[in-house]
């Protein structure tokens, strides 16, 4: 039994620790969802074409500075502000722009190769990536641009942590993106298609099935996932920025990895699992450590998770274990 | 069947008879070539000389990376961390940091000891995953080791690098301008492109080329591919070492930012452009992506964007490099007439 | 010198291939494993190149334990096996594939081959030597230079038998080594197998081809659903009630595995004068 000064000294502890726990989950989540959306992106490419698709990460960039175009437009056109209908109008178009974007590149610059080597596909989306940054970056705006926000700066209380609308939204948001997801890929034909040429493209040739249509269609998904966790990140952050899509990326591709690779429910769990591992890591290893470990360290912890996953279990959770029987060995080039 | 299986293979070994007249042509034709380059790069303007350097250095490094990536098959993106411990070595063991001043030339062989350790203690681990995996842990561990050299500020003085690093002096000359270097550069370039090519014409280079066709198949004929890969990752590791120890004495200057991914990427495309596997292809991929960003510095704005549109533009119309598969040194010494 | 297995069994996930198997393999004899698709043959033949793990059981050659051993360790002892699917070295040519066996012998002096010169050279002309020998013996001299991809079926074939016997092994495991050759192909074969017996060398030959494993092997053994199911001569085998259900499904047809296997030879027949090559001949 405790001595009762240190009970009440444990007992005004408790809330600051509930609140502080709370709070970081709720940044953990925020940032989870966010990776989780661009995550899947990376991991449906890689599951049907074996393509770590470095691009994608610009997918996200430039669906943010669409976005900002739209809003300005529908602003200065209605004068108004933004009502739930233009938002919505403008994810959707969005959504389809970058869509379009995501489908033309494949066209371009990954098809012609898929014949090549293994490694040429993936230089050719480095090659995309400087472009779409670069561009952008010269003829949009070199500077950090101020992304409106579209929703009421409404924030809660709960147990002492604050939880705003907007970290909400983009929880809700994205979980019932999804939840939607899900439900196409398990429940319609297309979706089961998708999922059989993600699994293994040969046998669903063998089928029948006409791996183009799917293939686009993922071209078209992932990044219109992506392009609107860029729309979710830069309302709540504030800003737009050419370079904003290389951290991000790199971080929701080291989820995707986290959660399995060619796993559709992995890169979902693996973008919450990376928010929460990062939030709490950058969170709590400066008080853990008396600020020894700053959360600068906050990169060398994702990559340490990065390498250390793929040097122990390389399906991260919920991908396929390949055995060493059942491995293909193919020259990478 | 790969695309390159319809290519003629050009032996290596013709074995047979040696035609010494052949041969004398051949030598003297690259022996003229040696002079010339002797006697007129050092004439060229600073500027020029300097980016001669470069492309001399980035070939060190590009000839290292060849041998995991080109021979062995392995995809390594973060072969930058052993040109970063390399220039390290020589930034804390020859200048004011710590007050250590060692010579140029043992640091050098410290340099590159350290970096083949690192590197046969990095594949360890690592050379059991299948290709992607280990793309994707070799570039988490360079930019492992980028952020420690920028976090570690005790260490490494952090994002403001170390400067005022000793001058090197090899065997009592100071190498002081890119004209020194140039004369010390290019012997050791040819040394290690010669050392490349008699490694892949060895049973060393032989094993690893069954690898890369099929491991699995390579095993089976009793080849013991965990150390065929390890020794391949030591020993680019260790040229990757002496190039970053050569560039720390030439620059005099470090900092964590000439060792980004990008630096690691420069080197692949050097050798994915020029031509995977191939030495021939990794000289011409060295010269072209050094040499031509400079050509573009004028636009420096869009000098990334073009550079960009060219990469995705050479890989479409050319998947497998510039100098093809066949047009490899062998190749070169018969048209030259060595038989 | 005798290869066994001892209660070997293998367990893919809930899939059990190999259900207990015992085989002794005797030296200076060809013996062949016979069965029905999914009966395990090639399984068996993995486990013991160390392709596959072993679930449990023993695999006991010269006294050591080759099941412990990592796969190019156990190639080390003198195990050695083509493939089903042959697996060359489709870039390097013909003499490149033989050469680069002697990888283990050479590869402790490879300092002095990149550092002394003369010492290449050398090297290159003893390995070349062995590798010259090797295809004399298969008929391969003609295409030393050519790429391994480049050769017709048949050639390949022998290219990788002619890779598995260059260190004189002394196990030797051929997995459909028949498969998709033309009727003067498979007799050519014959020859060349008969050839390779020694009298300290196991040779395991896995096999659909029914008339080409009863004229060849000395031994049998019949393998069914991961179990042997029957061990004897050829004559012995052909006689056997169980061997004709297995493989037909009703008791006691001889005169249909006899037409079966008459068919089949037609076929083969058919297809040499058509000089059309097929890649693997349809199950029994």
């Amino acid at each position: 039994m405790l001595p009762s000064r240190t009970r009440r000294s444990l007992q005004r502890i408790k809330p600051v620790v509930t609140s502080f726990l709370i709070q970081q989950l709720v940044n953990a989540l925020t940032i989870g969802a966010i990776y989780a959306l661009i995550a899947l992106g990376y991991t449906m490419v890689y599951g049907v074409l074996r393509l770590i698709n470095f691009a994608h990460s610009e997918m996200f960039m430039v669906g943010g500075h669409v976005a900002f175009f739209l809003f300005a437009a529908s602003a200065s056109l209605s004068g108004s502000a933004l009502g739930v209908l233009v938002t919505l109008g403008v994810f959707a178009a969005t959504f389809v722009v970058v869509g379009l974007l995501g489908v033309g590149i494949e066209e371009a610059a990954y098809r012609p190769l898929r014949r090549a080597s293994r490694l040429a596909p993936m230089l050719s989306a480095l090659g995309v990536a400087i472009v779409l940054q670069n561009a952008v970056m010269l003829f949009v705006s070199r500077r950090p641009l101020p992304f409106p926000a579209f929703l009421p700066p409404i924030s809660f209380s709960v147990v002492g942590a604050v939880v705003t609308l907007d970290q909400i939204f983009i929880v809700v948001f994205a979980v019932a993106l999804m939840v939607t997801l899900a439900w196409f890929v398990n429940g319609t034909t297309l979706g089961v298609k998708i999922r059989a040429v993600s699994e293994n493209p040969r046998t669903a040739q063998l089928l029948g099935i006409d791996v183009n249509t799917p293939i686009r269609l993922i071209f078209f998904i992932g990044p219109g996932l992506g392009a609107l966790a860029g729309i979710l990140y830069a309302s709540y952050y504030g800003i737009v920025v050419f370079s904003m899509g290389f951290v991000v990326g790199l971080k929701a591709f080291i989820a995707a990895i986290l959660g399995g690779i060619g796993s559709i429910s992995g890169a979902m769990l693996g973008g919450f699992v990376l928010g929460v591992l990062e939030t709490f890591g950058a969170g709590l290893l400066p008080k853990l450590t008396n600020g020894v470990i700053g959360s600068e360290y906050r990169d060398i912890f994702a990559f340490s998770v990065l390498v250390l996953v793929l040097i122990f279990r390389p399906a991260g959770f919920l991908g396929e274990v390949v055995t060493e029987e059942g491995m293909v060995y193919k020259r990478d080039f | 069947m790969t695309s390159e299986a319809t290519s003629r293979a050009v032996s290596i070994d013709p074995g047979g008879k040696i035609h010494w007249l052949g041969r004398v042509r051949a030598a003297a034709v690259i022996v003229a070539m040696l002079v010339a380059l002797v006697y007129f790069v050092p004439s060229l303007p600073t500027y020029y000389v300097r980016i001669i350097d470069m492309v001399l250095i980035y070939l060190l490094l590009a000839t290292g990376l060849n041998m995991v990536v080109g021979y062995a098959g392995l995809l390594d993106l973060g072969f930058i961390a052993f040109y970063a411990i390399g220039a390290y070595s020589y930034a804390l063991l020859a200048s004011g940091q710590f007050d250590i001043h060692l010579p140029f030339g043992p640091i050098l062989v410290v340099g590159g000891g350290l970096a083949g350790m690192a590197g046969v203690l990095l594949g360890i681990p690592v050379l059991r995953l299948r290709g992607d995996y280990l793309a994707i842990v070799t570039l988490g561990f360079g930019e492992i080791i980028r952020l420690l050299m920028n976090n570690l500020v005790s260490v490494t003085n952090g994002p403001q690098g170390i400067s005022r690093i000793d001058q090197p002096f090899l065997f009592g000359f100071p190498l002081k301008t890119p004209r020194d270097f140039f004369f010390i550069l290019l012997p050791i370039a040819i040394f290690a492109v010669t050392l490349a090519w008699r490694l892949e014409c060895s049973i060393l280079g032989l094993g690893w080329a069954a690898i890369r066709e099929d491991q699995d198949a390579a095993r089976g004929i009793g080849i013991n591919t965990t150390l065929a890969k390890l020794l391949a990752f030591g020993l680019s590791a260790t040229l990757g070492g002496f190039a970053g120890v050569i560039f720390a004495a030439f620059q005099r200057f470090v900092d964590p930012v000439s060792f980004s991914f990008w630096e690691s990427l420069t080197i692949v495309l050097i050798i994915v452009i020029g031509g995977v596997g191939n030495l021939v292809g990794v000289v011409v991929g060295a010269a072209v992506l050094i040499v031509v960003p400079e050509l573009l510095r004028e636009y420096s704005e869009y000098r990334m964007l073009l550079y960009g549109c060219a990469l995705v533009a050479i890989i479409l119309v050319r998947p497998g490099g510039i100098v093809g598969r066949h047009h490899n040194p062998a190749w070169i010494m018969q048209k030259l007439g060595w038989r | 010198m005798t290869l066994r297995f001892v209660g070997l069994r293998k367990r893919f996930g809930s899939l059990i291939a190999i259900d207990g198997v015992d085989l002794v393999f005797e030296p200076g004899k060809i013996t062949s494993i016979i069965g029905p698709n999914g009966a395990g043959k090639s399984t068996l033949i993995n486990m013991c190149a160390g392709s596959y793990k072993v679930t449990s059981g023993r695999i006991l050659f010269e006294d050591v334990e080759l099941q412990r051993l990592k796969k190019h360790q156990i190639a080390g002892h003198g195990v050695a096996r083509t493939y089903q699917n042959i697996r060359l070295f489709d870039g390097m040519t013909v003499q490149q594939n033989l050469e680069v066996c002697l990888f283990s012998s050479y590869l402790g002096r490879t300092f002095a081959e990149v550092f002394v010169p003369g010492v290449s050279q050398r090297f290159k002309n003893e390995r070349a030597a062995l590798c010259r020998e090797a295809l004399a013996r298969f008929g391969l001299t003609r295409f030393a230079e050519t790429l391994a991809a480049d050769l017709s079926y048949g050639n390949q074939k022998l290219l990788e038998i002619a890779r598995a016997t260059l260190l004189n092994p002394k196990v030797l495991m051929l997995d459909e080594p028949a498969a998709g050759l033309n009727h003067g192909e498979t007799d050519h074969l014959k020859e060349t197998l008969r050839s390779l017996v020694r009298p300290d060398r196991v040779m395991i030959i896995v096999e659909h081809d029914m008339s080409f494993v009863m004229t060849l092997s000395d031994h049998i053994f019949v393998l069914h659903q991961g179990r042997l199911l029957f061990e004897g001569t050829p004559a012995e085998v052909q006689a056997n009630f169980a061997v004709q259900e297995a493989y037909l499904g009703s008791p006691g047809d001889v005169d249909g595995i006899r037409v079966a296997a008459r068919n089949r030879a037609n076929r083969v027949r058919l297809r040499s004068n058509a000089n059309i090559e097929r890649r693997r001949p349809a199950p029994v």
